[in-house]
Parts: structure tokens; C-alpha cells; sequence
């Protein structure tokens, strides 16, 4: 039988020397795609250092008006928290978008951050994928791709990053608290997560050892008005082809604020910033958020079988501003 | 041996008779978690047996080296074509398939070595430790390629019976079915549509992985605790395969986990017998749901082609059709799914004049076999898009073209065949047509949101994807005919035993058939009808074995109609047993003994009157009356090789549906909100179970329609062997489903009932994409339907 | 490593487990507790459903080290309490007299999860059934007369429940789209 080490540490620091000291060690908080890559033979880790245990069970409000939550958290617990439900729908609607009841009631905020891509080939252990065996070809380009990324690949890597909380969370510019060998840090969720590139195997910025302990949301008024949209194969239980997570702020029929986000279509969650920079002080009207969502979406380079991605996100996008516009009072 | 969770019997006392709801014999322990599936055998010092399987598609095996897996610690023993004891091969019908390959591999996924070791984990890594060298090859995949000069030839030297009649090596099997003046009837057509149609590879998907547990017998056999749809078939082929007597090969059937195709060719069952045999410890083997997609045949995926003449008036004047199925690397049961596609590829129509040819390819696909509505399926999308077609060309209403060219009692087959049975395909058309629709825009009269609508009842569910904008309604239509029982001059049969005593006072029948059963409830029916032929409130069944004679397979729609024949057939001569015995011993005590129609009831002889004679008690004493007898449905003979013509079924069975959907076009996703279904049962055994097999077959041709596919790519591998990749239908994705039941007698069939488990299946995939079409008004040649195919990108 | 904890109340211990077995594998392998089903062991179909600690999880992709502790409760358990023993809870007995079970195999999760939505949720819509069994997958039976046996199960314990007053319940979670106040 393989070694396989097992390890519930009384701490943070204790966590992090354990993880530091073993080269084939990771974090597990809810196992819901640690246990899975294990079974594939995607994953084998030589020690299962158990965060789900560490004080990281909190969500708080913070002076001003923003939110800290806890790396351990669950994702049932998050989407009904009533704190997020009313500043951040869209964080709440895209935890309900994902997996089923029994996996979100298992599944933590860190560990969902850090789930790992479901390109077939990278599931599949017997098979090339640059992600997880460096050097070894990315066998998606010319295979089988329709749910892979139309935004942000590289000729190494064309996987989607799968969470839709993520997307939600880059929308509303929160930060990632780590704890590594060198003390507290913060990282922007939206550099949390690396483009492929020529190092597909490298998903965050993160290094050996880096343990998230909590996600802060910063205030954000506008995230009142904000919602999550997932199109998919199925009506639940499935990942997404594309969805997209936004805030809008309208102000005499004009954007204020906005913010918006793309999942399904990109390595990373997609932070759709020349959109949103094309749309304040726009007029809050259907073209208006059309030709900012084609202009995000201009930079798109899909495969042979993905190219409906691409309309399908500028429809996703476009009806989710216009309903936000729609209940901020503006325009439609 | 000490062996934990082995079937046991099944006792119930006093539910229900033939037409009655009765509950499941196996109900309780079903949802109380005791109910033993053979994935829950346990067996003490058992090890676990894990498969090694192919990378590739088509390889030659260079070398195998077993010497590091075999130094595992832990390993009990590693096997390889190289120590395979006996026959090599086997296979349904035709032995074309290797136990363990040898000096080639045919496909992605074929199993090459074995090993057994003491935790499943053990067994796995060892495996990856044996060192297989390949020298790939080129592939075949599909009918060009096949058939292309200079293509290799999967299987030469084939000494089958269809070898010599086929228009290539690489094909399994090809029949023609001919009736008619081809170019006369053109002539006469006014109307003409054609239409190419393609079906991807669907998989069963049932939620029990395949697993079994062998153990090793002091006497040198074996005994195999399996999940199957066949004890006996399964030891045909086991018995030459391990290289013993077939009496040394013991099965039996444990729990098993629905199967609808999956479990009628061999999976692990050789494979945990040669293991038990070699270590001489018991073996489990458990698939893992990416083995269990690569571990069983699937379901043919097809490409057809069709011409449809017609008179201006909506009258078929003529089909031609060509149907092309994948069978993959191994026969399988390609030679029966060609016959259905060809004698059924009309459909529930009248048209003197046919011309259908189908054929089953030898490719490097994954293996195609038994699936729900084999054959039947793939034409039924083609034949039934072709109606529509046809009623949009004549500017006629789908519903009423299909019930002008409706067959009926007395109608002709294309094989000649006379339909000699109630063949109401017209009627079951009405009533899904004469149902009320549902109310449009449900999501907003939905209740329990306070929001004023619910997501749950649009397109995309959950996913937020719309509130309403974009959504279009579609409802569609079709029928399906499916043939019922093995056909083509096949000896099907099944056996009964049935034991009557009486224990304690009270009258107990055991009732002892080696019908596997998967979830279609025969178990109950057996019951049912052993309570009313025999009169007795207690009835225990027996897990189902190979100590009795064959029950033949659990497919085909056949067991209530074969099984349960042979069931009420042996509880006659059962009660011919009593009644004589009766005579004998109290013939004096009263005149009744004298007369015709005595029966049992309550336990007791009663006369046709309903006078009580004697307690079975009275009669029996401590007398067993213990009877084992086979059954047989009338005889059909083979098709013409050339013709197709031919008494080739035993018996047909119809569904209809008409599905309403609504889509959001512009995102290419459906919500199907409504698939109501009519069919003729012949006679409802069991009127809940019956409904249940429509709507369990319903929605499996549903997910046809909208998302199941076997993605085979990068060389012919199977690309998504997961619940995540692989997308069956939710509960969410799943529409209210109501169902209206005809019982029309078939005075062929016991109790006049007709097969019903596939015929659901047929017509919901056409339906579903007639109501896409309808929405959309995109032509949607092709199954599963994609949100790409809707967005046209 | 051994692992100790609670099934159905009653106190168990795993010995000489490794640490890359799931709950599943020692509730079925080692406690001799199958009735949680192993139909794909990746989180994708819900038939080994059980409640941890009171919330409905996937047993296979909980590490076994991961229940230490904790209070496991499965199918084998759901009668416990519900009447006299050997007795069904409600939700099995609406799940036998509707038809719901056919192969059985997704049975027991379905159980679990129903029992978890009507002890949140005593008289749910059909949506709402339908939003909390989605997790779980059935091939058998198109799921019609799953929804069947909760209805019955929700009717019956109405009726049965009617005289006695209700206990107070936590709120409860949002089941779907929470919205922003409007």
C-alpha cells in the first residue's frame, strides 16, 4: 500500500511547517475534489494535512462595511449567510449555481478557490496535459474542447477554471488571505489565479505551503445590485459553459458602477475589465452593454468546437445587465 | 467459507393478484439498506480483483511484464491471455471477443491483465505496474473507413454464419428487408422527403457498477455471485472459458443495480473466476463508474438514411431507408439489433412497398450492444423526423398523417409478417394529442418562491440563465413500435419450479425462476401471479440461480411475458397436482370434487361456484408438490437473408408521446415541461409498476435527446467516463410525465399483457426534438441535441 | 490509522485504515454498512448520500479521517426512532407504497436527502422537491414517482402531525436565486 500520512494540526502554523516540510503534502478542507483527483491518480499526495478543523469558520463584518470570511467555511453556509445574500447576491447565487446540496454542504471557500480544472484530459492520469504532467502536450486543442476556454489560453493550455464562486469573487475585487512560511499576505483574487501560459501546471500564484486562512470582500455598495448567471448542460449539478457574475450601479440612466465577471470561458475567473471600463457613464441600454461585452469578448480566440461560447457569454452578460439595470430603476 | 450478504428470499404474505398494485417483494430491504447488491458481497480473507485495460484503440501487444506487479506486496496473482486455462474467447452469440487480449487490442479500454490483491487500492497500483509495450494500429471507425480498400480487417478468418454473406469482413451483420415494386411505387409518389439522421453512442448508465464475488468450491467449480441480466448465458460462456463442466459453474444473482443492455455480455464475471480459481481465495471485483463506462457495450450509435413518397393525400407510397450502427471492436448482440432496426425501420406504419437495409460495422469503437429499444430506437428518431418532414411538405398536421398511415390489427409487416394482435397505433396518437396542454409560463404561477416567478421551471433550472425573455414553446410528436421477446427462430424460453406445502397450517408456495431481476419488478409479478393461480397469501421467492433451468434474459421487454408464463404455466399444472390429489383423497366426501372449474382460493379448493371443498392443509397433509417446467411463446422462424421476409417476432408493442417543450434559442438551452405518453400494456399486471417502466423509459429517451453522448475521440478512446462528463437527466431536468394505459389483449401472450419496458424509449427522443423543432425551427438531424446545434454556432 | 465515530448512534471504530479511504469505503467495507451505495464514488450521483453531523454529504468524497469524531447517520439508521423497531421511517414507507423504488440502487441516498428536506421543509412544492433531490441521480424510474412518495410522506405526516403543535424551527436556507430585497 502507499504512504499516505494523515494530519488534523492544532493550527495555522502548525498546518503550514507540515505542509512546508513535506514536498508531496496538501491542504484538505472538504475533500470534495482532493478525494475525487485521488481516486483518478491525478493526485498523490504522500500527507493530507486537515485544515477543515482550523479556526477559519467565520464570517464577519468589518468596519466599513466589508466582509472577512473564513477559509473553512462551507459553501451552504456562505450562500445563506444573511450578510452576503444582502451586499452580495452574487456571491450567494453563484454557490447555488454549483455541485449539488451534498457537496456544498462539505465544500470550504479555500478549497473552492483551488479546485483544480475538469478538462478530460487533465482528469484522465493516463494521458498527456501539460497542467498535470509538464512537458507531456495538451492533447485538448485538437480533441475534445467545447467547454474549454475561448479567453486567455496559451498553445499549452486550454482548460477553463471551473468555480463559479470565483467569478463572483473577482467581480467584487476581493482579496485572498494567505499564510505562508513568511507570515500574512494579501493577494487580489483576481491574481490569485495564473493565465497558463508556458507553465499551465502552475493554476495560482501561490507557493508550496501557502495556506488561504480568509477571503475579504471589500465594500462595495453596488454589489447590492448584483446577480450570477450560469448556462450549462443540464438544469442543475453541472459545470458551467459560461456564466457571468456582475454589480450595476445606474445614475440618471448612466453607469456609475459597475462590475463584471466570466467564468466557464477562460483559465482564470475572467475579470471583464475593458467591458466595464467601456461602460461607465455609458447609457444603462441593452446596445450600450452589447458593444461592451463584444469588446471584452473581441480578444476571444476559440477552438474548432467552442466557438458558440462566445455569443453565448455576450447573451449572458447583456441579459444580466439589463435585468440589474432593470431593477436599479434605469433604463432597459 | 464465511460469505456475508448473499441474496435470500424474498417472503411476502398476502399482497395483491394479477392487476393489482402489489409492492415489491424486495421493497422493504430495498429501503432499509439490506438489500444485498453484488457490490456489498462480502466474503471473509476475500481479496479484490482490478482489470488492467487498453490505452489504445487498436495496438499490437508488443510485450507484457508482470514481474514488478507481481512483487507488490499484498498481490496474489497477476493474469494474462498468456495464463488463460481454457477457451480464449467468448461472446453472446458470436465468440469473437477475448477474455483477456492477446496479441492484439480492439479497442479503448479492453481488458489485458488481471490482478488480485488484499485492498482494492493494492489491486490498482500494482496493475499500473505491469509494463505493457504496444505497437498501435491503424483504426477503422466508422462505415468509410471500414470498408475502404486496404482497411484492416478486425476479426479475418471469421467462421461465423454471417460471415459468408456479408459485403465486408469488417461487417458484423447486414439485412435487407424487400416488399414492394420499388419503381412502380415511385412513379405513383407525388411527395418525396429525404432526410440523413445521426445518433451518438448512449450508454445505460445504471447506478450499480458492475461487480460480482467468486468463490472458489472444494469440488473444483466455482460459485459466482453476480449482477447479470442472464445466470445461464453468462455460464455458457463461463463454463469453456475457466475449462469446467457447466454443472461446476454455480451462479447467483445478487442486487443488482438497474442494467437495461449493460449486463448482458460478460464484464467481470470471468475475470473474478479465473482469479478465485488461481489464488483459491474468494475475489470481489467492483468496477469504478470511469471502468463501468468502458467496462460494458453501449448503445449503437447510427447514422441512417431515409426517402419517404407519398400520395398528395398524405398516403406512404414507399420507404427506402438505409441504417448504419456502430457495433465497434466485438459482435456483442449487432446481429439482433440489425435484425430489429430492419424489420421495425418502417415504424407503426401501412406501406406496401419497403426497401430498408441495416448493417452493424466492425470498427475500433467502443463494443455496442444491448440497450433498452436496441435497434428500434436508432429508427424510430429517423422514421418519425421523416413523418414530420413529410406533414410540413404536405402541409398536414403531424398527428393526423401519422394516424392516416397508421397500422392496425390485420396490417402487413414489411417482412410479411401479418400484425395478428390490437395494433392501436391511431388511438395511442389521440390520447397524448387530446390531453390538455399545460398552462404556458409556468415560472410565473409557480409556487413557494414570494418572487413572483420560479427558475426551477424555465430553461437553464437553476442556473438564472433567463426570466422569460427568449422563450419559445414547441410541442412535438411520435410513435414507435418495438417487437417483443428474441426473435428470429430463437428457442426463448424460461422455467418455473414451483413448490406448494403447507407449514404450520398455512399454504406456502416457493416460487423459484432464475429470472434476473433488475429493477423491472418481475419479482413482484411472480408473486402476483403464483397469489392468484395458486390461491395462497404466502409466497416466498427464491434468489434467482442456476440450480434451476433458464429463465433466458431479462431484455428484450420479455421477462413478465416469459418468466411470467412459465410462473402461472407451472402454477397450473400445480394446481392440477391438487385438484388430482383433492379427488384421490376426498373425492367422496362431496360431490363438487366431480366438476369442472375448480380452483384455489384463500388457501382452499372452491368450486366454480365458490364452494369451499377443503383446505389446502386437508388436501396436502405433509405432501410437497414441487414442479419445474419450461415455457415457450409460439415459434417465429429467421428472416430471409435477402428479403427480410419472415414470421420473425413474437409479438409488437407500441408507445406514444407528445412532448412540450420550452427553449431559450437564445442560448440554445430546453426545459422540456411536459412528455405524456400512451401505450398498450395488453393487460396491466401491475398497473403501478407498469407506469413506472414508461416513465423510467421515457426519460431515458428523453436524454437522448438533450444530452447523453459517449464522447469517442483522439483515436476511438472514450473521452468522458464520468457522471460529470457523461450527463444523464436530474430530477430537475425531468418533466411531469402523465401516462395514459391501454389494455388490449393479445390472446397470443399470458394474460393477453404485452412487453412494455422498451417501447417508452422509442418514441420520447423523437418527440423531445419534434417540440425542438417546433420552437426553433431548425432541421436537428442529430441526437443528443446540443445548446450549439440551437444557437447555430 | 484507526478512525472512531458515530453511525446511527452507536459508537464504531475502523482499525487499520488507510488514509486514502473514503467514508463510504469504511462505512461499507469496514462496519459492514452498505446500505450507502457506491454508484460512482466521485460526488456525482448522491446514492451514498448520509448526514454528517446532521447535513447531507457525499460519504465517498469525505476522507475517512475527515468523520473522526463526527456523528454519521445512514439509510440503516433513518427508522431509528420513527415508530417501533424494525418498523420504516415515513419517507420508506412512502417510498415503497408509491412505486419509487425500482433497481433500488439510488434508493438509500434519495432517503437521506428526502428525510433532510421534510425535517427543514415539512410540506414542500414540487420545485422544491425537485431543487433538493437534484443532487441525486435515479436511472430506473424518471424520478415521477420519487416525487410521488415525498408528496405522500409530506401529506401523511400533516395529517399525522396535525394535532401535536410544531416545534420551533430554525429558519430556513435559502433553496434557490436568493434576491435582493425589492
Amino acid at each position: 500500500m502507499r504512504t499516505l500520512r494523515y494530519q488534523r494540526p492544532e493550527g495555522v502554523e502548525a498546518a503550514v511547517s507540515a505542509v512546508n516540510a513535506t514536498p508531496g503534502a496538501r491542504y484538505l478542507g472538504g475533500g470534495t475534489n482532493l478525494v475525487d483527483l485521488m481516486k483518478l491518480g491525478v493526485e498523490t499526495p504522500d500527507l493530507l494535512v486537515d485544515v477543515s478543523g482550523l479556526p477559519h469558520h467565520d464570517i464577519e463584518e468589518l468596519p466599513g462595511g466589508g466582509v472577512r470570511i473564513g477559509a473553512a467555511v462551507r459553501n451552504s453556509d456562505l450562500a445563506a449567510d444573511p450578510l452576503v445574500r444582502t451586499r452580495y447576491p452574487v456571491v450567494s447565487q453563484a454557490l447555488l449555481a454549483g455541485a449539488s446540496d451534498q457537496l456544498r454542504n462539505v465544500a470550504t471557500v479555500g478549497g473552492n478557490l483551488l479546485q483544480r480544472t475538469r478538462c478530460l484530459y487533465f482528469q484522465d492520469a493516463g494521458k498527456p496535459c501539460n497542467k498535470r504532467a509538464p512537458g507531456t502536450g495538451c492533447p485538448a486543442i485538437e480533441g475534445v474542447h467545447r467547454n474549454l476556454a475561448i479567453l486567455g489560453a496559451s498553445p499549452h493550455c486550454v482548460a477553463t477554471h471551473p468555480s463559479d464562486l470565483a467569478v463572483a469573487l473577482a467581480a467584487l475585487d476581493a482579496q485572498v488571505l494567505v499564510e505562508g512560511g513568511t507570515g500574512p499576505r494579501e493577494i487580489p483574487l483576481t491574481e490569485l489565479h495564473r493565465l497558463p501560459g508556458d507553465r499551465p501546471e502552475r493554476d495560482t500564484v501561490l507557493e508550496h505551503g501557502d495556506l488561504i486562512t480568509h477571503v475579504r470582500l471589500p465594500a462595495a455598495p453596488e454589489a447590492v445590485n448584483s446577480a450570477y448567471r450560469k448556462a450549462r448542460d443540464r438544469a442543475s449539478f453541472a459545470f458551467a459553459l459560461s456564466s457571468v457574475g456582475a454589480a450595476l450601479e445606474v445614475r440618471d440612466g448612466l453607469v456609475h458602477r459597475v462590475r463584471l465577471a466570466l467564468g466557464g470561458v477562460a483559465p482564470k475567473p475572467w475579470r471583464a475589465r475593458a467591458a466595464e471600463e467601456r461602460l461607465r457613464g455609458a447609457p444603462a441600454t441593452p446596445e450600450a452593454f452589447t458593444r461592451a461585452v463584444e469588446a471584452e469578448l473581441s480578444v476571444a480566440e476559440p477552438l474548432r468546437d467552442n466557438a458558440f461560447k462566445v455569443p453565448l457569454t455576450r447573451h449572458l452578460a447583456v441579459r444580466v445587465l439589463c435585468d440589474l439595470a432593470g431593477r436599479a430603476g434605469g433604463p432597459r | 467459507m464465511d460469505i456475508l450478504r448473499t441474496p435470500t428470499d424474498l417472503a411476502q404474505r398476502g399482497h395483491g393478484g394479477v392487476g393489482e398494485s402489489a409492492s415489491r417483494p424486495d421493497g422493504v430491504l430495498k429501503v432499509t439498506g439490506e438489500f444485498a447488491y453484488a457490490s456489498d458481497l462480502w466474503a471473509r480473507d476475500m481479496l479484490w480483483g482490478h482489470t488492467l485495460r487498453s490505452p489504445h484503440a487498436h495496438a499490437e501487444i508488443v510485450s507484457v511484464d508482470t514481474t514488478e506487479a507481481l512483487s507488490v506486496p499484498g498481490v496474489h496473482a497477476v493474469l494474462t491471455h498468456a495464463d488463460l486455462p481454457a477457451a480464449t474467447h467468448y461472446g453472446l452469440e458470436i465468440p469473437d471477443q477475448p477474455v483477456l487480449a492477446g496479441d492484439v487490442v480492439r479497442y479503448h479500454g479492453e481488458p489485458v491483465a488481471l490482478v488480485a490483491a488484499d485492498h482494492p487500492e493494492t489491486a490498482r497500483r500494482a496493475a499500473a505496474r505491469i509494463r505493457v509495450e504496444y505497437a498501435e494500429l491503424p483504426l477503422v471507425t466508422d462505415e468509410s473507413t471500414a470498408t475502404a480498400p486496404g482497411a484492416p480487417v478486425l476479426h479475418p478468418n471469421r467462421s461465423d454464419h454471417y460471415a459468408d454473406r456479408v459485403p465486408h469482413p469488417n461487417v458484423v451483420h447486414h439485412q435487407p428487408v424487400r416488399r414492394g415494386d420499388l419503381a412502380a411505387a415511385k412513379a405513383r409518389a407525388e411527395v418525396v422527403v429525404t432526410g440523413e439522421y445521426e445518433l451518438g453512442m448512449q450508454d445505460q448508465a445504471p447506478l450499480g457498477p458492475e461487480s460480482g464475488l467468486a468463490v472458489p468450491a472444494e469440488d473444483g467449480g466455482v460459485d459466482l455471485y453476480v449482477a447479470t441480466q442472464w445466470l445461464h448465458v453468462d455460464r455458457e460462456q463461463l463454463a469453456p472459458v475457466l475449462g469446467l463442466p457447466r454443472e461446476l459453474v454455480r451462479l447467483t444473482l445478487s442486487g443488482v443495480g438497474g442494467a437495461f443492455g449493460a449486463r448482458e455480455d460478460l464484464s467481470m464475471q470471468a475475470h473474478a473466476c479465473l482469479l478465485a480459481l488461481r489464488t483459491g481465495r474468494p475475489v470481489k471485483m467492483v468496477y469504478s463508474r470511469d471502468e463501468s463506462f468502458v467496462g460494458h457495450v453501449h448503445r449503437h450509435p447510427a447514422r441512417l438514411r431515409y426517402e419517404h413518397g407519398a400520395t398528395r393525400d398524405g398516403r406512404l407510397v414507399y420507404v427506402r431507408g438505409r441504417i448504419v450502427l456502430d457495433g465497434g471492436a466485438y459482435a456483442s448482440s449487432s446481429p439482433a439489433v440489425v435484425g430489429n432496426a430492419a424489420s421495425l425501420g418502417l415504424g407503426p406504419y401501412v406501406c406496401d412497398t419497403v426497401d430498408i437495409e441495416a448493417l452493424a460495422l466492425y470498427t475500433n469503437n467502443p463494443p455496442c450492444g444491448a440497450m433498452r429499444g436496441f435497434g428500434a430506437v436508432q429508427a424510430c428518431f429517423a422514421y418519425e423526423s421523416q413523418m414530420d418532414r413529410l406533414a410540413a411538405e404536405l402541409g398536414m398536421d403531424p398527428v393526423s398523417l401519422r394516424q392516416l398511415n397508421a397500422m392496425s390489427q390485420g396490417a402487413t409487416m414489411p417482412t410479411g409478417q401479418p400484425v395478428d394482435a390490437p395494433a392501436p397505433v391511431a388511438e395511442l396518437l389521440r390520447l397524448v394529442r387530446d390531453r390538455p396542454l399545460p398552462p404556458p409560463r409556468q415560472w410565473e404561477t409557480a409556487v413557494g418562491t414570494g418572487t413572483g416567478f420560479d427558475l426551477r421551471a424555465l430553461p437553464g433550472g437553476l442556473s438564472n440563465t433567463t426570466r422569460g425573455e427568449g422563450v419559445v414553446r414547441g410541442v412535438g410528436y411520435a410513435v414507435g413500435i418495438k417487437n417483443v421477446g428474441f426473435s428470429e427462430g430463437y428457442d426463448d424460453y424460461s422455467t418455473a419450479r414451483v413448490r406448494l406445502e403447507v407449514v404450520n397450517g398455512e399454504p406456502v408456495v416457493l416460487v423459484h425462476t432464475a429470472m434476473a431481476e433488475v429493477g423491472q419488478g418481475g419479482v413482484t409479478v411472480q408473486a402476483q401471479i403464483a397469489r392468484t393461480e395458486l390461491g395462497v397469501a404466502k409466497v416466498v421467492l427464491h434468489p434467482a440461480d442456476t440450480r434451476v433451468g433458464s429463465a433466458g434474459s431479462t431484455s428484450a421487454s420479455r421477462q413478465t411475458y416469459m418468466t411470467g408464463g412459465a410462473v402461472r404455466n407451472t402454477c397450473l399444472l400445480v394446481r392440477e397436482e391438487v385438484l388430482r390429489l383433492g379427488r384421490e383423497r376426498l373425492g367422496d366426501t362431496h360431490p363438487g370434487w366431480r366438476g369442472d372449474g375448480l380452483w384455489l382460493r384463500d388457501g382452499a379448493v372452491v368450486t366454480a361456484g365458490g364452494e369451499v371443498l377443503a383446505d389446502l392443509a386437508q388436501v396436502l397433509g405433509d405432501d410437497v408438490i414441487d414442479l419445474e417446467r419450461e415455457f415457450r411463446h409460439r415459434p417465429t422462424e429467421p428472416l430471409d437473408p435477402e428479403n427480410g421476409q419472415g414470421f420473425g417476432h413474437v409479438q409488437y408493442s407500441f408507445c406514444a408521446h407528445r412532448a412540450v417543450v420550452e427553449v431559450d434559442a437564445e442560448l440554445g438551452l430546453v426545459k422540456v415541461v411536459e412528455l405524456a405518453a400512451a401505450q398498450d400494456v395488453g393487460r396491466a399486471m401491475n398497473p403501478q409498476a407498469v407506469v413506472g417502466q414508461i416513465h423510467g423509459g421515457s426519460v431515458q429517451g428523453l436524454g437522448l435527446a438533450v444530452m447523453e453522448e459517449i464522447v469517442v475521440a483522439d483515436g476511438a478512446r472514450v473521452r468522458n467516463p464520468s457522471f460529470t462528463d457523461y450527463l444523464i437527466p436530474t430530477i430537475l431536468d425531468t418533466p411531469t410525465m402523465p401516462v395514459d394505459v391501454l389494455e388490449l389483449a393479445d390472446e397470443h401472450a399470458p394474460y393477453g399483457l404485452r412487453g412494455i419496458g422498451e417501447a417508452p424509449t422509442l418514441s420520447s427522443t423523437p418527440a423531445v426534438v419534434a417540440a425542438i423543432r417546433a420552437a426553433t425551427g431548425l432541421a436537428l438531424r442529430r441526437v443528443p441535441v446540443r445548446p450549439e446545434h440551437l444557437t447555430g454556432t | 490509522m484507526r478512525v472512531s465515530f458515530t453511525v446511527n448512534g452507536r459508537r464504531h471504530e475502523a482499525d487499520d485504515v488507510w488514509e486514502g479511504e473514503s467514508l463510504l469505503f469504511v462505512l461499507r467495507e469496514r462496519l459492514g454498512l452498505p446500505g450507502s451505495k457506491n454508484a460512482c464514488e466521485q460526488g456525482e450521483c448522491g446514492s451514498c448520500t448520509v448526514r454528517l453531523d446532521g447535513e447531507v454529504v457525499c460519504a465517498c468524497l469525505v476522507a475517512a479521517g475527515q468523520a473522526q469524531g463526527r456523528e454519521v447517520r445512514t439509510v440503516e439508521g433513518l427508522a431509528d426512532g420513527a415508530g417501533p423497531p424494525g418498523g420504516l421511517a415515513p419517507i420508506q414507507q412512502a417510498f415503497v407504497d408509491a412505486g419509487a423504488v425500482q433497481c433500488g440502487f439510488c434508493t438509500p441516498g434519495l432517503l437521506v436527502t428526502a428525510d433532510a428536506l421534510l425535517e427543514r421543509q415539512p410540506s414542500p412544492s414540487d420545485a422544491d422537491i425537485r431543487e433538493a433531490l437534484s443532487g441525486n441521480l435515479c436511472r430506473c424510474t424518471g424520478y415521477e414517482k420519487i416525487l410521488d412518495a415525498v408528496r405522500l410522506a409530506a401529506a401523511r405526516s400533516a395529517a399525522g402531525a396535525a394535532p401535536t403543535a410544531p416545534g420551533p424551527e430554525a429558519p430556513p436556507a435559502p433553496r434557490s436565486e436568493p434576491e435582493p430585497g425589492e
